[in-house]
């Protein structure tokens, strides 16, 4: 019970000292275990991507809403947010979404494109 | 038993005989019918003799009831809006003031004011709201004092939120005796104007035409001096009607030029001295620029200072594109230790960060200490009832006064007390902002290629495409449903007419009205209009296509597509996920679909060209090349981008 605690405190740590769950350079990643497939269909089912939009792109409800493609939080700690999010974003307890679920999502999320270099984009670079 | 007569009555004939035109015309009827008549009626009982009042009405002369007038004093308004130079007079029709609409068309020649005709009194007041915040001068509208104001309301509620002048007038029959039975009686009231006054800087029912002028003039200047708002005229349909009858005592007072409110010298001086001294000043504004004139002094400002500026875009304040614009890192707000909060709305919200939750929470963003300075003219003109003051912000200090006409005095204070070694101090400073600001486009950009050729597209690769195909034009921005984000991050805002602002108070409606009213004043200047508009702010004014179309006002509306009140949608999911009750319900009441809306017929039903549903990526930029082609022929066209939610 301390141990999760102490990880939430971290967590949401982290989430204040960034805005949100954002991508957070350098942490070691384990690879995902959950199934991607699920994940993408829960993801879209209960609705993440009205906030976070169907390509992990981002978005905003008050407050923006951070990019989540190629998250590079480890999935421990995103399954411990999703238990007690911070600020705007809504608490997902196990009785609306399961452990399972909630790695599935995580799976989704790494398995997203995520940024490519702007150069490439001559409509950003205008 | 007594035979029944058909035929008329010879002897009640004779009564009426020279008592009206109208009914001998009606009794002239042909010689042998008359005759047939005249046997019947022997058999017939005499009528009974009229009593001695009915007599008299039937014998006296007619009472005066002339048919034609040669003025109105409709006539002498439309004197007093071309004195005002009120340009358009937006309406939806009503008997109410049918006397003031015959005028202007036919006195006035549909001219100075032109009669815009809405479907809607939402639209027209809509239209006024953005008409102003583009030609820098109040539209006026007219509609039903009582049914058709009502409608009015909510988007008077914008204008007033929006600090926007509008001259909101109301027919009404004052007099009971005067009014018709039915729907003039329905359509009356003693005070029209208190569904509104919460929400109008002043009205008046005028009871003469001298009083008439008088409160017009007055209603103009005092909506147009800052704060400014909305003003209401209710307009008696017997004034408006009848012929005028002291034309040689009629005077229409001079309009005097409005010369905002300044600060006080001896504060502004305070707050220049503070502003040298800080080490991190920051100016947060919102509705600062009333006048193409606002934005370059809050550049010279700024560019003196080498401060920081966060950017509310209440109104084209300043460029997206400046090296001291950090709009898009508030985190600066944090680092201050002097905050100048230029006609800011709602201060609170914008220095504290608040948690939507159980327990709703707060905390300020801004630095223990810091010195917090607001200059504006909000606080000159307040009501109590609507709530959309915001919660208490202390402060060290409050300037009261119009910001753009306060800022040459600023500017000649600060620049007066820099000294070299604050020179180099902010040089230093502005060389970290502008790398802070290279660094945040450069991330805007990369967060831009996220789902880059997704289906529903993206926000951003909408605005890409978008910005690619407008950016040589000399365009104007006048309506988002995409939030503050992807346009101002990556599109280049440098000049007073390329953004006017939101809605003010929120109110679900205001984009396409608001657009077109935004776009008939850039017709005159040669711009490009666009707007971003959310499929449920359309879903309550579509109609306002069909005016964009009736008076071939250009403007690129595209329909920011999420198929949801998407905002609801989201507060929805965090209510299901709060009570822990399931979330996967949230779509019912929330969403737009089944069936879809097909904006693009919607749009060719009104006689305006249509684009889409589109929903491939790689289709978006030839139909826009189509729509926008489509507007530079004079014409409005829409086109419906299916999207993901923001």
């Amino acid at each position: 019970m301390n141990g999760h605690k102490k990880r939430l405190g971290r967590v949401i740590a982290i989430a204040l000292a960034l805005g949100s769950f954002a991508v957070v350079e350098g942490w070691a990643q384990d690879v995902p275990t959950g199934d991607a497939g699920n994940g993408k269909r829960v993801y879209l089912a209960d609705g993440c991507f009205e906030c976070h939009g169907r390509s992990g792109q981002g978005g905003a409800m008050n407050y923006p809403a951070p990019a989540l493609a190629q998250l590079e939080l480890p999935v421990e700690s995103f399954v411990a947010f999703l238990r007690s999010a911070p600020n705007d974003m809504p608490t997902y307890s196990a009785a609306v979404l399961s452990d399972k679920e909630a790695t599935d999502i995580y799976a989704f999320l790494r398995s997203l494109p995520g940024r490519k270099p702007a150069k490439d984009f001559p409509l950003l670079n205008q | 038993m007594r035979k029944r007569s058909t035929g008329p009555d010879v002897a009640r004939r004779n009564f009426l005989k020279g008592a009206t035109l109208a009914g001998a015309a009606a009794l002239t009827t042909p010689v042998a019918a008359n005759t047939q008549v005249s046997i019947t009626s022997e058999t017939k009982p005499k009528a009974a003799v009229p009593g001695p009042r009915l007599a008299a009405a039937e014998t006296m002369p007619p009472s005066k009831d002339p048919v034609t007038q040669t003025s109105s004093g409709g006539d002498f308004m439309v004197d007093v809006f071309k004195t005002l130079d009120i340009e358009y007079l937006a309406m939806n029709c009503a008997s109410s003031f049918r006397g003031l609409h015959e005028a202007v068309l036919n006195y006035g020649g549909n001219t100075k004011p032109e009669i815009l005709t809405c479907p809607h009194e939402e639209i027209a007041v809509h239209m006024a709201q953005g008409y102003a915040k583009i030609e820098g001068k109040p539209m006026a509208m007219i509609c039903h004092g009582v049914v058709g104001l009502q409608h009015a309301s909510m988007a008077m509620y914008n204008a007033w939120c929006d600090r926007v002048p509008v001259i909101v007038m109301g027919g009404n029959i004052i007099e009971a005796n005067k009014r018709g039975p039915g729907a003039e009686w329905v359509h009356s009231a003693i005070d029209p104007a208190a569904t509104v006054r919460d929400f109008v800087k002043w009205d008046d029912q005028p009871t003469s035409l001298q009083h008439f002028a008088e409160s017009a003039v007055r209603a103009y200047k005092v909506a147009t001096t800052p704060p400014m708002a909305p003003v209401m005229l209710s307009l008696d349909a017997e004034l408006q009607e009848n012929p005028i009858t002291d034309a040689e005592t009629l005077k229409i007072p001079k309009l005097s030029k409005v010369i905002p409110p300044q600060g006080d010298s001896a504060a502004l001086a305070e707050l220049a001295k503070m502003l040298v001294a800080a080490e991190n000043p920051v100016i947060i504004c919102d509705r600062v620029a009333r006048t193409p004139a606002g934005m370059s002094r809050l550049v010279e400002l700024a560019e003196t200072l080498q401060c920081a500026v966060v950017d509310n875009a209440g109104r084209m304040n300043f460029p997206s594109r400046h090296p001291l614009n950090q709009s898009f890192r508030r985190a600066v707000i944090g680092q201050a230790d002097v905050i100048v909060a230029m006609e800011v709305n709602e201060l609170w919200g914008s220095l504290n960060a608040f948690s939507d939750r159980i327990v709703r929470a707060s905390r300020p963003t801004y630095k223990k200490g810091a010195k917090i300075v607001t200059l504006g003219s909000r606080d000159l003109y307040m009501k109590a009832n609507y709530q959309d003051l915001g919660r208490y912000q202390e402060v060290d200090l409050t300037i009261g006064g119009d910001a753009e006409a306060s800022l040459p005095t600023l500017i000649e204070q600060v620049k007066r007390l820099i000294d070299d070694g604050r020179k180099a101090a902010f040089e230093a400073r502005g060389k970290k902002l502008a790398a802070a600001k290279q660094a945040a486009v450069e991330q805007a950009k990369s967060d831009a290629t996220i789902g880059w050729d997704a289906s529903p597209i993206t926000t951003a690769r909408l605005c890409a495409e978008v910005y690619g195909q407008i950016k040589d034009e000399d365009w104007s921005l006048v309506g988002t449903a995409i939030r503050l984000t992807w346009p101002h991050r990556l599109w280049n805002f440098d000049k007073p007419h390329q953004w006017n602002g939101v809605s003010g108070g929120a109110g679900v409606g205001y984009n396409l009205p608001a657009s077109l009213g935004a776009a008939l004043a850039n017709k005159k200047h040669g711009r490009f209009t666009l707007a971003f508009g959310g499929d449920g702010d359309f879903m309550f004014v579509p109609s306002t296509l069909w005016t964009a179309a009736h008076h071939r006002i250009p403007m690129l509306y595209i329909v920011h597509n999420n198929r949801a009140y998407h905002q609801e949608y989201m507060y929805l999911q965090a209510m299901a996920a709060r009570h822990g009750r399931g979330i996967t319900n949230t779509e019912i009441g929330t969403t737009i679909k089944d069936p879809n809306v097909d904006y693009a017929t919607v749009a060719k039903g009104f006689g305006v060209y249509g684009e889409g549903p589109i929903t491939d990526p790689k289709d978006l930029g030839p139909a826009l090349k189509r729509a926008i082609a489509m507007v530079k022929s004079g014409q409005p066209a829409l086109v419906d981008v299916v999207t993901d939610p923001r």
